[in-house]
This record gives structure tokens, C-alpha cells and sequence, in this order.
């Protein structure tokens, strides 16, 4: 996060970003910010949605509050 | 030599070896640079290549997130002032510039790469679809822009753009595709998003 704008509710004191928090200000689930990572993929770029589904959750393992979900992640290697 | 010198080392041959692979993948592709290619080019041994990554396919994914990092970092820093859809793509175009030759290769022998890579590719595409995304739909609402998918919005745009990379060879021997037809493609692009007045 490199702006003030970047933290959610602009709060330097949370340690996620504000495309990770609910509209209170708290931070979404793994299954909230799965669910609207796919939905944004889906939209931005047009994708399959077990398509989406799989690089979201790659994409997710790569940021730090959600890298315990590691394991959920099937990369069909 | 300090615990802590000896990290700092292997971290430098590290991105080191990230650099120069970066640089051969571009110059020869994914499928053609041989380990030993980097490894000469590192200035290491062979050895050292496979210490720092157990396979190649480990080098490659390493190499394509390096390249997402800083083109991320780099689209970030472009767009940060960025107001509407034209600089944006314009400063998509300079990000890519610098990376071109990478870029082609990613493009050009995506679909043989391990799906890990795959995967960071399109993590890489979201970066800058989340941002046309963003000003695509404040431009539509504005009447900047016709009314359309955002998604078609993205894809037409990288269609573009891929097949001006992809035959690079036959628009711009020799030279940069997009540093010779950019302004070209981004003009022709804006025609076609522009509204349209039916009467």
C-alpha cells in the first residue's frame, strides 16, 4: 500500500487494502474476497469462471493475509 | 562473510539471474534459452542456477513474476495522475515498451508454459483491466465513451495490440513494434470506443 488511499477506510492502522474491506471497514472473508476477485475477473477480462476461479486463488496465495489458504489452490499441474 | 552479508549475496545472484533470464527469455523465448544460456550469462556456474531455482519451470514462473512486479509497479506509477482512458492506454503502451521483447515472447509461447505461469500472466493482464475497468465505466457514464462491455473494452484492446507484437516481424522489422505504431493503434482504438450519434 503506498498511499493513505490504499488502506481501507484510509486507517494506516489496518494491514490490508481497501479493495479487501467491507463497506464498514472490516476485512472480507476468504470466500467474500474469492467470490468478488472472480466476479471482477469475469468482468474485466471475460474469463471462464473455473478459469477465474483458479487464478484468483492463485492470485490471492500470493498476498499475505491470504496465503494460509495456500492449500486451496489447484493449479492442475 | 556475516550471516547476514551471505543472505544479502544470494539475494543479488538471485535477482541477478531473475535479470538475465529475463533478458535471454526475451531474446530467444521461453522454449529455446537453455539454463546453461543464463547460467553464462549470469556470470555463474551452471550449479548455481539450479541451487537458487530447483527447475527450470521454478525459473521461469520466477522470471514472469518478476516481470509482472515491475510492470505492475511501473503501470501504477504511470496511472497515478492518469485521468482518462487515452492515457491510460498510452501508458500502457510505455510500460510495455520497455518490456517488449519479454512481453512477445509471453504472449507468442503463453499457452506452452507451466500453468503456474499461466496463471501469473493473467495476474498480470488483471492489473491493467482493473484500471481501464475503473475509467472505462466513469468515461461511459460521462458520455466520453459508447457504451460496452468492459470486458470487450480489455479484450479488444490487448487483441490489438498481441497481434501487432505476435507479427512484429511483419509490421516493423527489426525494430519496436509498439514504439512505431503505438500512437497509431491507440488513435485508431479511441475512433472505435468513441460514441456513436445515430441520427
Amino acid at each position: 500500500m503506498k498511499s493513505l488511499s490504499d488502506y481501507a477506510m484510509e486507517d494506516e492502522k489496518k494491514d490490508y487494502c481497501r479493495h479487501c474491506s467491507r463497506p464498514d471497514g472490516t476485512m472480507q472473508s476468504y470466500s467474500e474476497k474469492l467470490q468478488s476477485f472472480v466476479k471482477l475477473i469475469i468482468k474485466t477480462q471475460g474469463l471462464d469462471i473455473q478459469v477465474a476461479t483458479t487464478s484468483a486463488k492463485a492470485m490471492m496465495m500470493r498476498l499475505p493475509a491470504w496465503e494460509k489458504f495456500r492449500e486451496t489452490v489447484d493449479f492442475g499441474n | 562473510m556475516t550471516g547476514s552479508q551471505r543472505q544479502k549475496q544470494k539475494q543479488a545472484t538471485r535477482q541477478n539471474i531473475i535479470a538475465m533470464a529475463l533478458q535471454q527469455y526475451g531474446e530467444n523465448g521461453f522454449l529455446k534459452t537453455r539454463t546453461a544460456d543464463i547460467a553464462h550469462a549470469s556470470k555463474v556456474s551452471h550449479g548455481t542456477i539450479f541451487a537458487h531455482f530447483p527447475t527450470q519451470e521454478e525459473l521461469i514462473v520466477s522470471v514472469i513474476e518478476e516481470f509482472g512486479n515491475r510492470i505492475s509497479a511501473r503501470l501504477h506509477e504511470l496511472t497515478y495522475n492518469t485521468s482518462g482512458i487515452v492515457d491510460l492506454l498510452s501508458a500502457h503502451i510505455q510500460g510495455l515498451l520497455e518490456y517488449e521483447a519479454f512481453y512477445t515472447r509471453l504472449v507468442i509461447e503463453g499457452r506452452l508454459l507451466p500453468k503456474d505461469a499461466r496463471n501469473t500472466f493473467i495476474l498480470i493482464q488483471s492489473t491493467i483491466s482493473f484500471y481501464l475497468g475503473q475509467v472505462a465505466e466513469r468515461e461511459m457514464e460521462e458520455g466520453k465513451i459508447a457504451t460496452l462491455p468492459i470486458h470487450m473494452i480489455f479484450n479488444s484492446w490487448t487483441g490489438l495490440l498481441h497481434y501487432y507484437l505476435i507479427n512484429s516481424d511483419l509490421f516493423a522489422p527489426g525494430e519496436s513494434v509498439l514504439l512505431r505504431y503505438g500512437d497509431e493503434i491507440l488513435n485508431f482504438y479511441m475512433e472505435l470506443l468513441a460514441p456513436k450519434n445515430i441520427d
